[in-house]
């Protein structure tokens, strides 16, 4: 990994490499550089994740010119895809590194922190929702039940807007929960469920499943239970797989072509 | 093109939480959690996300100002610090050292801090000695 790392600042192939490097003990985000080209000795793929893709955008925002290697997890990969098809950061100018990503059986050795929620409390249980159920579990709760517990779980919000400032694939300029005629201000819990529900909304065709907003939430909300339901909606009416390609999104409203299309079997059951 | 990414502490309450901060080109230009930092585990609240804006503010205070007549006029170190100390003076003779308190601040340093407290003990000569972070 190092070694390649090298090769590709030395050749020209990247002008700068988003990875990590032990810092105070930590595994801390790092932009490898030709100048400084002998730190790849100490770059390291984990155990952290950080949102190396934000750094990539926010580079190629005000150095177009660079072109920007970074080492990519399978969310990574799809968070790239995402914002390439938003504009956002030019699929040619970031060279993705793969690496090992989320454990499993069939591969024991694993890079990633999996950002999986830890075990949940007899409260949670009780009054909220288990951040490690299936959507299908959360569908299967009566209205009410449902609606109790989401609520349970927004009224910890505290508004630290970290959800959105970690997540990769939120880039807008203005933000609709900081819009005062949207999100009343200057109280806490936010207005609940809207802020939390806003924020859904505007994650379908984009939310790319890493867990990073869930890692950073202070109040351990399941948000990537509910996003994951927005895009399994997304899926289910315009077969759009958020991520998986480079396929425009169904919510995309540039260009002359209009791309709010239902998905195939979709289409002839309503006819 | 450069990106350095400082791991500090967040200075707005006692807590302590491990944050990082992004600077590119020489200018900061956010603040992210440290995710391996065993007090707040990624985790920050609204103050720590956004702890960078108070250095690049406009609103920030860069030169002593003295109140004269209601009017702010922008004065040296040497006369603000000399124009307190007469008037802390005054204030310590006539109603004596429990008449003035100190009231200190996470936003400086631990040495700062007890500085204050010093002061404010063997100075001034008072108890009322209070700070930001006594949660």
């Amino acid at each position: 990994m190092q070694k390649q790392v090298r090769a590709w600042l030395e050749d020209g192939k990247v002008d700068v490499f988003l990875a990590y490097k032990m810092d105070c003990g930590h595994p801390l985000p790092h932009a490898f550089t030709r100048e400084r080209i002998d730190e790849t000795e100490d770059l390291v793929t984990g155990p952290a994740r950080y949102s190396l893709e934000k750094f990539a955008t926010q580079i190629a925002a005000r150095h177009p010119e660079k072109k920007i290697g970074l080492l990519a997890r399978d969310c990574t990969q799809r968070a790239l895809n995402v914002l390439a098809v938003w504009n956002q950061l030019p699929a040619e100018q970031v060279e993705p590194l793969p690496v090992n990503c989320c454990p499993s059986a069939l591969k024991p050795h694993a890079d990633c922190t999996y950002l999986e929620a830890p075990a949940t409390g007899e409260v949670k249980i009780q009054c909220g929702q288990d951040p490690r159920q299936s959507i299908e579990a959360v569908d299967a709760q009566e209205g009410p039940e449902r609606f109790a517990r989401w609520m349970y779980e927004f009224q910890k919000c505290i508004k630290c807007y970290g959800c959105r400032n970690i997540c990769p694939v939120c880039f807008c300029k203005d933000c609709s929960l900081e819009h005062p005629d949207l999100i009343g201000t200057g109280n806490l819990p936010p207005d609940i469920p809207i802020f939390h529900l806003v924020r859904a909304v505007h994650m379908a065709g984009r939310c790319i499943d890493c867990g990073l907003c869930e890692d950073a939430c202070p109040a351990e909300i399941p948000l990537r239970l509910l996003y994951g339901k927005v895009n399994a909606i997304v899926k289910d009416l315009f077969d759009y797989d958020t991520g998986a390609s480079d396929a425009l999104s169904p919510f995309s409203i540039l260009g002359d072509k209009p791309t709010l299309t239902p998905a195939p079997l979709l289409a002839v059951s309503q006819e | 093109m450069t990106l350095k990414f400082v791991p500090s502490i967040c200075s707005y309450c006692g807590t302590g939480c491990g944050v990082l901060f992004q600077v590119m080109d020489g200018q900061l230009v956010g603040t992210l959690p440290m995710k391996t930092h065993p007090v707040n585990q990624g985790k920050l609240c609204i103050k720590g996300w956004n702890l960078h804006e108070h250095i690049t503010s406009e609103l920030r205070l860069k030169h002593p100002l003295l109140n004269t007549f209601g009017r702010m006029t922008k004065v040296g170190w040497d006369d603000a610090i000399g124009f307190a100390a007469d008037r802390l003076k005054t204030i310590v003779a006539e109603h004596g050292p429990d008449s003035v308190g100190v009231l200190v601040s996470a936003k400086i340093t631990n040495e700062e801090n007890y500085l204050a407290q010093k002061f404010a003990r063997a100075a001034v000569g008072t108890n009322n000695v209070d700070h930001c972070a006594r949660l």
